[in-house]
């Protein structure tokens, strides 16, 4: 076997490590508009499925969102003014919390009381597929509709999320069923909803 | 070309050799996220191959698994940039797995078994080939799983919607990490049972 010295080594991993640091940064940054608008395709159409627009095509779906939406804040972060499906005004409010295994993130929309949710967008990073991805699904979702983050008397007490039977205190109307066999997804998503539809 | 043609069937790298079953299971759940999957080991591996192999003899012999290990990993970041520039919902599903690629024993198996003795043609189809021998266990795993376990192919149900009226269910447990794990084993029994008859 050839014999190599220690000088060839270190100058031969210096020149590979440089040859693709330079490869890599070269992709990365060739590739970045493409990745950064696929991912405000996938927001974009999020957000227009919680206005109740349905499933909207890829190819129209951020031409579409600027035309109904408008950026705003809410205590500092972000948030949009839409035009709903149905000609209300609602409010875009974007949630983000920790699921089982990683991060969980969605949209509310609220309508223009500001405290009856007319739709709600969950999406995750890694929650175990056939439990705590059922977040995303309608099934799931759907039950948030209608549901109100203020009790009677106007204090905030978010849309908790509970197993069905307990916390019998809170009204129905401020609550949907947590999902079987996601109890800790379950969780994350209740403490989101609090964390960030909290005025204050 | 039957030593080129092993992979798929008597030298696999899943069956046989029992490597790359933690990304098999996976990534099984759907026909989709497993083609995605077994084109972007495919990719790696003939590339990877084919790199390591013609710069053979300029490698240490000392530092050859470190050489090995930033070829590998180089060529999974720039598979991992494209999946998310091209088919971004695919590489959401595959989330990790791309990344966890640079760890398949598969790839580092036929760089060190192969490549590092090879001329850079042969090592190329050496690699596409194991690619392919570890996507066809994939895509018979996921033809089951996405069929059995959700009714749909390639994301088309398949499964007419008479037999749900008639009490017909999606079996949940499909979609769970264990049932790829026996449908992983049944065709590992099915390959032995193979080579026991033959000999």
């Amino acid at each position: 076997m050839k014999e190599f010295s220690n000088r060839y080594i270190f100058l031969y991993i210096t020149l590979l490590v440089v040859v693709t640091a330079v490869l890599l940064t070269g992709v990365h940054i060739g590739l970045k508009p493409r990745q950064e608008a696929n991912q405000q395709i996938e927001k974009a159409q999020q957000i227009l499925r919680a206005a109740g627009y349905g499933d909207v095509e890829k190819t129209v779906a951020a031409e579409k969102f600027s035309s109904v939406a408008t950026r705003t804040e809410r205590n500092g972060h972000e948030a949009y003014t839409i035009q709903c499906a149905d000609g209300t005004e609602g409010t875009v409010i974007r949630v983000n919390g920790k699921g089982l295994w990683g991060p969980i993130w969605g949209y509310v929309v609220l309508a223009d009381d500001q405290a009856t949710i007319k739709g709600i967008v969950f999406s995750h990073k890694s929650e175990t597929p056939g439990l705590g991805d059922k977040i995303t699904q309608d099934k799931f979702t759907s039950s948030f509709i209608g549901k109100k983050i203020v009790d009677k008397n106007g204090n905030f007490v978010s849309v908790r999320v509970l197993q069905k039977g307990k916390e019998n205190n809170i009204a129905e109307e401020n609550r949907v069923d947590a999902i079987s066999g996601a109890t800790l997804t379950s969780k994350g998503v209740d403490a989101m909803l609090r964390n960030c539809l909290n005025e204050k | 070309m039957r030593k080129y043609l092993g992979p798929l069937s008597k030298d696999n790298p899943i069956l046989v050799q029992i490597l790359g079953v933690c990304s098999a299971l996976a990534v099984t759940a759907q026909l989709k996220p497993a083609v995605v999957m077994t084109l972007s080991v495919m990719v790696v591996c003939a590339v990877a191959n084919l790199v390591i192999s013609l710069i053979r003899n300029t490698i240490p012999p000392r530092i050859r698994i470190i050489v090995q290990l930033l070829v590998v990993s180089t060529l999974v970041i720039v598979v991992d940039q494209v999946l998310q520039a091209v088919v971004y919902d695919v590489s959401k599903m595959l989330s990790v797995f791309v990344g966890l690629i640079i760890t398949n024993c598969i790839i580092m198996g036929r760089l060190e078994a192969f490549a590092l003795s090879h001329k850079p043609i042969p090592s190329f189809i050496d690699g596409l080939m194991n690619g392919a021998g570890y996507g066809l266990v994939l895509v018979i795993v996921a033809f089951f799983r996405e069929l059995l376990g959700s009714g749909t192919l390639w994301n088309y149900p398949v499964i007419p919607s008479a037999f749900y009226e008639a009490g017909y269910m999606n079996n949940g447990l499909m979609i769970l990490p264990p049932m790829a794990l026996i449908l992983v084993g049944t065709l590992v029994w099915i390959q032995n049972s193979k080579k026991i008859n033959a000999k």
